[in-house]
């Protein structure tokens, strides 16, 4: 029956056999095994020296973040503080306008941001702080590292705590069963902070003793001012005090003598820095932050978008002839050291302000967002008026009047006439000097909103800019709604909102 | 300032102008230059009861010359004295007659019993119409290249049941979201694509005259073939072929037409917003902005970006075979411009699908397309457009642009911005070669290649505007894809007929290896502007990015298939496919997918044979489990995010850094979906009626979620776990009824498909799953909740306006409200508003999807009209909502509370804040219905058409989106896009277009 056709037919499907024969030989583990293309994964990571360096160099990245020290950054604590207005024009951002009004809600995109963003900070240090530990390589370097995680783990806390109060307590990577945490109180959270402080104070090296390449981590002075000021929010003066005391002789640091410049270029790394965010501005982008973008002048020169603006009330708060006004805020007309006056958008309308201290002369490479302007997160100034005011509270009026004098002095920028010194030895007259000069020295550098709820000052304060700042409520912002209504009853809202 | 336009785009768009134009011109050249005595010839065809039947070809044998008859079954030529005719039909037995010397032929055909079923293509092969055990629709040519669309799956909306075809936008080249019998899962619900076999994720490379059919599978017994590909249905594309031993047929098919926007946004007048910005400066306490007098009507934004555009498509093809190829090829240009200025869609495709019989046994052959498209993008103008201040003009007097803070100048946008275009080449296609052995055994190989390559290319010039619109460095951007997806597929048939017993069986292994590769960059500082410099190498080498990513997959599969019928009465169907994809982890790697059905064709049972009330009756049911493999490519493993860098030093170097930023969960497995069909098929008055009616369940289990885990975890992303379940059931009616009353014959279609969406679970632990992104952080529209539909609308609801201090102090409230601000209900009554008195406001998916209709045909002259619309959704107008600052108002604003009295529906004039919570405020019902489609067109009497040879000529007016009937406000309720926790939100859609556009159709 056969004929030549079907011969011919027959080879050929005894080719076709062979072929799906041959698909039946590929190895299915083989060919389905694929892994993660540019990308390293948990399995090969954290496996030695330099990539434990590069996840804490990750954590500092998180610093120049949108979430972290941006917009929202700003606006919960300047912007909400009788120091700034909301700036900008009227209908833009009013979320900010919330803030400053004190009529946010739970759902204000401000709060939400640093919610996540803070919290986020704290999974990069997590990873480290527990992923290093495990990794054979140098023991001094790695300790170096694990210190400056927790260092920056308790920086987020310390934000965290102030702004939330009651918080959960995140301290390792959450496994997917562990995602359900209830709040802690606010004391424990404080001591948790106060752990990691410790820790990276006795683990990390001083400033001087970083190469200049490596000026922006985290050092043991840091790590022991923060733990200053983490007691004063406590209301403990003399674990305060005693902190400060020790940085001050430390002799790491030192008031850099033209105020001005400190927010400048050349005032960055300078010897006022006990913590600053490094940024850089490239021309490929990748090392800037938005800090000084979303304040800068808006009008001309165009600077930024005109948020922040400094208040009349901020105005009036200076001393005649306080050389730090003019280092601290523009004034619409002002002429700038470039040479350029400031014309501010007629939009923002009358009294139009921004912050002297974010200004930046020139323009960086694609633009102010591309800014490489450092943000001053602790400066020598501010621990020696912790120290000043935790004296002042221990009695010890004379180390007091010392600091808060040291400040003024270098204020005075060498005008004997301004600027007297303070003599008043009583303490609620020196409280309130010290305070006054808090207030001043470190104007528009998101210290202010803080500072009045810790001195229990904030209702007075706003109750005379005719703002219903409610006691028992705006103590702290309220947490996210999304966050509570996701927790199935476990993350309790903060009372009032 | 002069426009920076690529001059060399616009002079090759005419080049292709002018070729295309070229080469139909030499058409019909060549058609004219026969001549030869001929007599002429008519007479009538009829099938065996008498009754004429139109459409028969009539040719001269060995020649392409002839006609088909009329709608009387007619038909006249001109032919030599000595030619034989030959007549065919399909589903008739072909007769050739010599004319000798006769002016009248009349011919009786008879029906080929053999060839009188209808087939329909399944997966991995076809199968008898009667045979089918599963829930299939089809889609022929002559409805899917009606359209004048770049994207052949519209041409489903409202013609297949159990299909929810939602235009994306009305952008140029914009694609559809397909919805086959609801959504079946929390992620990806598209469908799987077969093209001739190879397996995609999209079809927009296709041109719509090049589909011969689109079959949508929709049950369990249909597409489990296809195993977790299959969950969300899918739809097989086969492309024209041509016969063996045809002759030759040249088609040409053409239109042109001109586009509008359908349907506009009421916004108010430059005096209006003036009045209402006014207001609503006074009810923050703040002096107001405007004098009011000094404006007037002012400017409508949407008047200035949008355009009348228009739209072309010329096909060319040509189809036809000897006893050992035959072909079908064809050229098509399609070019439609935007709407809205600055956006284009083009796209130039070549096909070629040949088959050769290399002996009775072996046919090899393929289908190949390769295709060239490229799009430019609106700047984004549409939400600027919706948001600018009428009271601004578009330039300054001087010339300028007029800085619009707060909201960016469109004008500008068009100026500076729209200077961005993305090539695509893509070729796709499949070889095959069937090799018949041992007599009922036929091995099938077939090895498919989908190549794309795209580059995407943008320019940002240095300009000024305002503060927030500006660019102080130009840029420009570079992006490289290439994407490469090679399957192979290799089955053996076993097919074999004894007795009253006929049996399939299939087996078969199939690979599937996907690659993906990104290039970009991106350099500052060109030394100029013109088009010839927009190339990295122009730019500032300190100022360079790049990015190179990638990403693979891989599957095999191992598939089998049973069909058996008995008696044609008695059908089963089993088929099994396992799957093993690369995307899961090792141990969940495998799945299994079986599928079982029966079907009982009654209408064969002897006591239905001496009726004439139903022609066909046919019950069928099935069960199967399908699974869902569309996840990331690696979203089972956490990855590193790399360049996370830190700066350090007075020199402030740039140091790398890289860390875990997001979770990712190792054990996640394939969602499963088990599906259950009950359907009847049923004709009556010989088939004159007919219609399909189903009724299905879906219930989708283990559905991979990425379950919003809290914030304080830190993960910047959320890891999906498998946590959720999903029911979806429904009834699924096709019903047609065509009839012929002499000269005129006309048909009426229906089809209409209910949903009904429960979810059973969303995982241990979670009371809810929010999203729905409104525009606005931390605020979320749609929930996704436990026995209830998937995604649907939950916030407030509102139940009129605070009108007084009095309604202030005694209706319950949620804290910051005053006069004039809405009232949200106090659903729990315990006297105070907060979020636990949040409700169901709502939900996308719609109760009932419905299309229908409507052919008229009368001696030369056919009338079509189609409509679809949906009933008992709702939209979400998130535009409304966003409201970061003041924006210009739509007109609703104008009925606002002003005092006492004056509104209980429309709050008092403010940015933000409380009447800008989630609520019904911002939901509009998304019921319409569409006249999606009318089209009148005159074919041309053969007689005249004959001599100048050309077979048929038909020419058109076509009209699409010609109306639609809803309430929805804004400018079409078919929102497509979003995750379907979140979908039907109206973010500033691009504008629907209404096309005019005339064609012509002919073949020779």
């Amino acid at each position: 029956m056969k004929t030549m056709n079907n011969k011919i037919n027959y080879k050929i499907a005894a080719v076709g056999l062979s072929i799906l024969m041959s698909v039946g030989l590929i190895s299915c583990e083989d060919y389905l095994e694929k892994v993660p293309l540019a990308e390293l994964t948990s399995e090969n990571f954290f496996q030695d020296e330099l990539q434990a360096t590069h996840a804490v160099n990750a954590i500092y990245a998180h610093l120049r973040s949108f979430n972290v020290h941006v917009f929202s950054y700003i606006g919960i604590t300047d912007i909400a503080s009788d120091d700034a207005d909301k700036g900008s024009v009227p209908g833009d951002s009013g979320f900010l306008q919330d803030i400053n009004d004190f009529t946010f809600d739970a759902n204000n995109t401000a709060v939400n941001g640093i919610w996540s963003g803070y919290f986020q900070g704290v999974f990069r240090a997590n990873q480290v702080i527990v992923n290093v530990p495990e990794i054979d390589m140098d023991e001094e370097l790695k300790s170096r590292l694990i210190g400056e995680a927790r260092f920056l783990r308790a920086y987020f806390y310390f934000f965290l705590v102030r702004t939330y109060g009651d918080l959960p307590l995140i301290d390792r990577p959450l496994n997917a069963d562990e995602y359900t945490q209830s709040r802690v109180s606010k004391e424990l959270i404080y001591e948790f902070i106060e752990e990691d402080l410790t820790f990276a104070a006795a683990n990390l090296p001083e400033k001087s003793e970083y190469p200049n390449s490596e000026l922006g981590r985290a050092t043991a002075g840091a790590a022991k001012s923060f733990l200053a000021k983490v007691h004063l929010f406590q209301n403990e003066y003399q674990e305060a005090f005693d902190l400060a005391q020790e940085v001050i002789s430390s002799g790491e640091y030192g008031l850099y003598a033209d105020y001005e410049a400190i927010f400048q270029r050349e005032g960055e790394h300078s010897s006022e820095s006990i913590f600053e965010v490094s940024t850089v501005a490239l021309e490929a982008g990748g090392g800037s932050s938005q800090f000084s973008e979303v304040q800068g002048i808006r009008g001309n020169p165009n600077n930024g978008w005109g948020f922040n603006s400094p208040s009349d009330d901020l105005m009036a708060a200076y001393e005649e002839n306080d050389p730090r006004m003019s280092a601290t805020i523009i004034n619409d007309g002002d002429t700038l050291p470039t040479g350029q006056v400031v014309q501010a958008d007629p939009n923002m309308g009358e009294n139009a302000r921004f912050s002297r201290k974010a200004w930046v002369p020139e323009v960086p490479p694609s633009g102010f967002g591309n800014s490489g302007a450092n943000i001053r997160l602790f400066r020598y100034a501010d621990l020696l008026l912790i120290a000043a005011e935790a004296a002042n509270e221990i009695g010890n009026q004379t180390q007091a009047l010392t600091y808060v004098n040291m400040v003024r002095e270098r204020a005075r920028q060498g005008d004997d006439s301004v600027l007297p010194d303070i003599t008043a030895t009583d303490q609620a007259t020196l409280r309130t000097a010290i305070w006054h000069e808090r207030r001043v020295e470190l104007a528009m550098e998101q210290h202010r909103y803080f500072d009045l709820v810790r001195q229990s000052q904030a209702q007075e304060v706003f109750a005379a800019l005719g703002i219903n700042w409610i006691p028992g409520k705006h103590e702290v912002y309220p947490i996210p709604q999304a966050e509570v209504d996701i927790s199935g009853g476990l993350i309790a809202q903060n009372p009032g909102y | 300032m002069e426009k920076l336009l690529p001059e060399r785009e616009n002079a090759w768009l005419l080049d292709k102008y002018l070729i295309l134009f070229l080469l139909l011109f030499s058409l019909f050249i060549v058609h004219d230059s026969f001549g030869q005595t001929n007599v002429p010839v008519q007479g009538t065809v009829l099938d065996s009861s008498g009754q004429p039947l139109p459409g028969v070809n009539v040719v001269i044998k060995g020649t392409s010359t002839g006609t088909i008859t009329d709608l009387d079954g007619k038909y006249s030529l001109d032919l030599p004295e000595d030619a034989i005719l030959v007549f065919t039909f399909v589903g008739f037995n072909a007769q050739e007659i010599p004319i000798g010397g006769r002016s009248t032929i009349d011919v009786t055909l008879e029906e080929d019993l053999s060839d009188l079923e209808e087939f329909v293509v399944v997966g991995y092969g076809i199968q008898r119409k009667s045979d089918l055990t599963g829930a299939i629709s089809s889609v022929k040519s002559e409805d899917i290249s009606r359209l004048p669309v770049s994207d052949v799956t519209q041409s489903l909306q409202g013609r297949v049941s159990g299909v929810q075809i939602t235009q994306n936008s009305g952008a140029p080249g914009a694609g559809s979201t397909v919805r086959i019998r609801g959504v079946g899962t929390l992620n990806n619900s598209s469908p799987l694509y077969v093209v001739d076999g190879m397996l995609l994720d999209e079809i927009d490379f296709l041109n719509p005259n090049d589909v011969e059919s689109m079959e949508v599978l929709k049950d369990a017994s249909a597409t489990a073939i296809y195993g977790s590909r299959g969950a969300n249905g899918v739809i097989i594309v086969t492309t024209k072929q041509g016969s063996f031993d045809t002759d030759t047929k040249i088609t040409v098919d053409a239109y042109t037409g001109v586009q509008q926007v359908a349907s506009k946004i009421n916004l108010v007048n430059a005096r209006e917003f003036a009045q209402l910005a006014n207001e609503l400066e006074q009810n923050v306490g703040n002096q107001p902005l405007y004098n009011v007098d000094d404006y007037g009507v002012g400017t409508d934004w949407q008047d200035y970006i949008f355009r009348n555009a228009p739209i072309n498509n010329v096909n060319l093809g040509a189809t036809g075979g000897s006893a050992k190829t035959n072909f079908n090829l064809s050229v098509n240009y399609f070019n439609q411009q935007g709407v809205v200025k600055e956006s284009e869609f083009e796209r130039l495709t070549f096909r070629l699908n040949n088959q050769y019989k290399f002996s009775d046994a072996v046919t090899f052959g393929h289908n190949l397309s390769f295709i060239y498209y490229n799009q430019q993008n609106e700047p984004g103008v549409i939400g600027n457009a919706y948001r600018a201040y009428p009271i601004y003009g578009p330039t300054q007097a001087d010339g300028s642009f007029t800085d619009t803070s707060p909201v960016g100048n469109p004008a500008a946008q068009f100026e500076y911005n729209s200077n961005n275009r993305t090539n695509n080449y893509r070729g796709v296609g499949n070889f095959f070669m069937d090799v018949k052995f041992l007599k009922d055994f036929t091995f099938r190989s077939n090895l498919g290649l989908d190549l794309a390559f795209q580059d995407a290319k943008s320019f940002t010039p240095v300009f000024f505007v305002s503060p927030t619109q500006q660019s102080i460095e130009n840029s420009v951007n570079v992006e490289n894809v290439r994407n490469r997806n090679i399957l192979w597929e290799n089955t053996v048939n076993y097919s074999k007929d004894w007795g009253d017993h006929r049996l399939n069986l299939l087996g078969g292994i199939t690979t599937q290896d996907f690659y993906t590769e990104t290039l970009g960059g991106m350099r500052r500082n060109l030394p100029g502007e013109d088009p010839s410099l927009w190339y990295l190498d122009a730019g500032e080498l300190t100022s360079q990015t790049n990015e190179n990513y990638a990403g693979d997959w891989a599957m095999l599969s191992y598939l089998f298939r049973a069909n058996y019928s008995y008696k044609n009465k008695f059908l089963f169907t089993g088929t099994f496919r396992r799957d093993g994809s690369s995307r899961f982890g090792r141990e969940n790697r495998f799945g299994n997918f079986p599928s079982v059905a029966l079907g009982y064709n009654i209408i064969e049972e002897a006591f239905l044979q001496n009726q004439s009330f139903l022609s066909n009756l046919k019950i069928r049911g099935s069960w199967g489990k399908i699974g869902n493999d569309k996840i990331d490519f690696y979203e089972g493993r956490p990855v590193v995010t790399g360049n996370e860098n830190a700066v350090f030093g007075p020199d402030e170097e740039l140091i790398y850094g890289a860390t875990l930023t997001r979770l990712a969960n190792p054990f996640i497995k394939w969602e499963e979906t088990e599906t259950s069909n009950i359907g009847f098929e049923f004709g009556f008055f010989d088939e004159k009626l007919t219609g399909e009616l189903d009724y299905y369940q879906r219930t989708t289990n283990d559905i991979l979620v990425a379950v919003p885990i809290p914030a304080y975890v830190g993960s910047a992303n959320n890891p999906i776990v498998n946590a959720a379940r999903v029911k979806n059931s429904g009834i699924d009616l096709t019903l047609n009824w065509r009839d012929r009353k002499g000269d005129f014959s006309y048909n009426f279609g229906i089809v209409a498909s209910t949903v009904n969406n429960e979810v059973l679970d969303i995982g241990d632990g979670n009371e809810a799953i929010f999203g729905g992104d409104v525009g606005i952080s931390g605020y979320l529209g749609s929930r996704t909740t436990v026995s209830q539909s998937i995604g649907h609308y939950y916030g407030y609801k509102t139940v009129g306006v605070f009108q007084n201090e009095e309604d202030l102090s005694s209706i319950p409230k949620r804290g910051p409200e005053v006069v004039g601000d809405l009232i949200f209900q106090d659903t729990n009554g315990d006297g105070v508003v907060d979020n636990n008195d949040r409700v169901i406001l709502g939900s996308p998916i719609p109760d009932l999807i419905f299309g229908f209709n409507l052919g008229f045909d009368y001696k030369g002259f056919d009338l079509r009209a189609d409509f679809n619309g949906t009933y008992g959704n709702q939209i979400y107008n998130a535009k409304k909502q966003t409201r970061f600052n003041t924006y210009n108002f739509e007109t609703g604003f104008l009925d606002r509370w002003t005092g006492e009295g004056t509104s209980t529906t429309e709050p008092r004039v403010t940015n933000g804040g409380h009447n800008y919570e989630v609520s019904d405020r911002f939901i509009e019902d998304g019921s319409f219905l569409r006249l999606r489609n009318i089209q009148i067109g005159y074919s041309f009497p053969e007689v005249a058409l004959n001599k100048i040879k050309v077979q048929n000529f038909r020419v058109y007016l076509s009209g699409t989106n010609v109306f639609t009937w809803t309430k929805y406000t804004g400018y079409t309720p078919e929102i497509g896009g979003g995750s379907v926790i979140g979908t039907g939100y109206d973010s500033g859609l691009y504008p629907l277009a209404r096309t005019f556009n005339v064609g012509i159709s002919a073949s020779f």
